[in-house]
């Protein structure tokens, strides 16, 4: 079918990094499934490429793969993509405030120092960009919800998206696919997507890997890092080839069957 | 003369079953034969056609990721290629209709599918959704078409699959310039 296709790639972030593996924490889905793809939802997936030819053998229509990663525990996609700098900086704008009213007004016989831990509380915790070109630039740290999370309480925040980083293995080693990143506008993919064509006049089943890196919290003294973390989950491809055919005779080409 | 006339039917699938009908603007016809052809861009297409030029229509699905093929597509009668039909669902212009399964092998698939038959199998599915795909729509004008008279057609369409997928419309015609 000449339509192009999309494959789910839904990662347990959380369980995956706690085990270092994405072998059975990884869940995929694609469009193809009445087409005949099986294994939907589980790390098994093999998706159906049906390609056809025309009566001279040649191809009859490119099929285009479209790599979708999502995560479970994340802020979900859906949200335009500077919300967690927006809820950076209000959560900045509220601190200010309380300042500026701790400042002009103090409440008599409070204690400065518990309203300021307060405050310095609700600013949140920061994560320290590593400065090296490579992983997630720093900001603050965000919960599910969309509220800044405090270092000491860190183990409640949200994960950043899982990041499809490469796509190799027999099935580009035997140029059935033609994988790239693309960018587009697209602000639910956060602008970056893997892609490729799928070349149907080779039939049979070929496996592909993927090279997802997520990114764990870590604590370096006082600092907190994303460390990415580098993991592989494989899938298949399975591609049959038919021929295209005359619907009206159910042969080759007549002449319109007019009443 | 051109040797070829495409007619495209493009179809807004999530609007089409939504509204459950191909009207409403869900679907629209266009063709590139000659500037005779009347009706560009609306289901009442009458496409002006020469005896010997090869016809051929292809589906294409304004939303990208949703498949939408054609199912059949049946010249009507005589009576039928009058402006007022006499089937119920031409008393409005080619009112579009659910399933309309005018060929005897699409009426027994569509009761098939009524009973429940349909659902029974994964494999049949895939196979019936696997044949369309590979349906070319296309013929070539016979020479015993009266000039003048517009031979209307039925076009049944299928998005994805189920019980609720196919639809069609009666409106559309060719023409013998």
């Amino acid at each position: 079918m000449s339509q192009q296709l999309a494959i789910i790639v839904l990662v347990d972030v959380g369980n995956a990094l706690d085990s270092r593996t994405l072998e059975d924490n990884t869940y995929l889905f694609d469009n193809m499934k009445l087409q005949g793809s099986e294994g939907e939802g589980t790390g098994d997936l093999v998706t159906a490429i049906n390609g056809s030819y025309w009566s001279d053998g040649s191809q009859a229509s490119e099929q285009v793969l479209n790599w979708l990663p999502y995560s479970l525990g994340s802020i979900p996609p859906t949200v335009p993509r500077g919300y967690e700098a927006d809820r950076a900086r209000q959560s900045d704008l509220e601190a200010l405030a309380d300042l500026s009213a701790l400042a002009n007004r103090p409440p008599e016989g409070a204690d400065m120092g518990s309203q300021l831990h307060e405050i310095h509380r609700s600013v949140g915790a920061r994560v320290k960009s590593t400065g090296h070109g490579q992983g997630r630039p720093g900001g603050k740290i965000l919960d599910v919800t969309g509220s800044v999370v405090t270092s000491d309480n860190a183990a409640a925040h949200s994960y950043p998206a899982p990041v499809i980083t490469d796509i190799y293995g027999e099935a580009v080693d035997e140029k059935i696919i033609y994988p790239a990143e693309y960018g587009s506008p697209d602000l639910v993919t956060d602008g970056w997507y893997w892609s490729a064509t799928v070349d149907t006049s080779k039939p049979g089943t070929y496996g592909y890997t993927m090279r997802i890196q997520l990114h764990s919290l870590v604590r370096k003294g006082e600092e907190l890092l994303w460390d990415p973390v580098n993991l592989t989950c494989q899938s298949r491809l399975r591609i049959t080839r038919e021929p295209k055919r005359n619907a009206f005779t159910k042969a080759g080409m007549g002449m319109l069957p007019l009443p | 003369m051109k040797d070829k006339v495409n007619i495209v039917v493009v179809v807004d699938v999530i609007g089409a079953l939504s509204d459950d009908t191909l009207l409403n603007g869900n679907l629209c016809l266009i063709d590139d034969g000659s500037d005779q052809s009347t009706g560009q861009g609306t289901p009442e297409l009458c496409t002006a056609v020469e005896p010997g030029q090869t016809v051929q229509w292809s589906a294409l699905a304004v939303d990208l990721q949703t498949p939408v093929e054609i199912k059949s597509i049946t010249f009507l009668g005589d009576e039928t290629n009058k402006p007022a039909g006499r089937e119920s669902g031409d008393t409005n212009g080619g009112r579009p209709q659910r399933g309309g399964h005018p060929r005897s092998h699409d009426r027994q698939a569509g009761e098939q599918r009524e009973n429940g038959h349909a659902r029974s199998g994964q494999h049949e599915r895939s196979h019936e959704s696997e044949s369309l795909e590979l349906d070319v729509w296309a013929g070539v004008v016979p020479p015993v078409m009266r000039p003048g008279v517009p031979y209307r057609y039925r076009l049944e369409v299928q998005m994805y699959e189920g019980s609720h997928s196919t639809l069609h419309i009666d409106s559309p015609a060719l023409i013998r310039q």
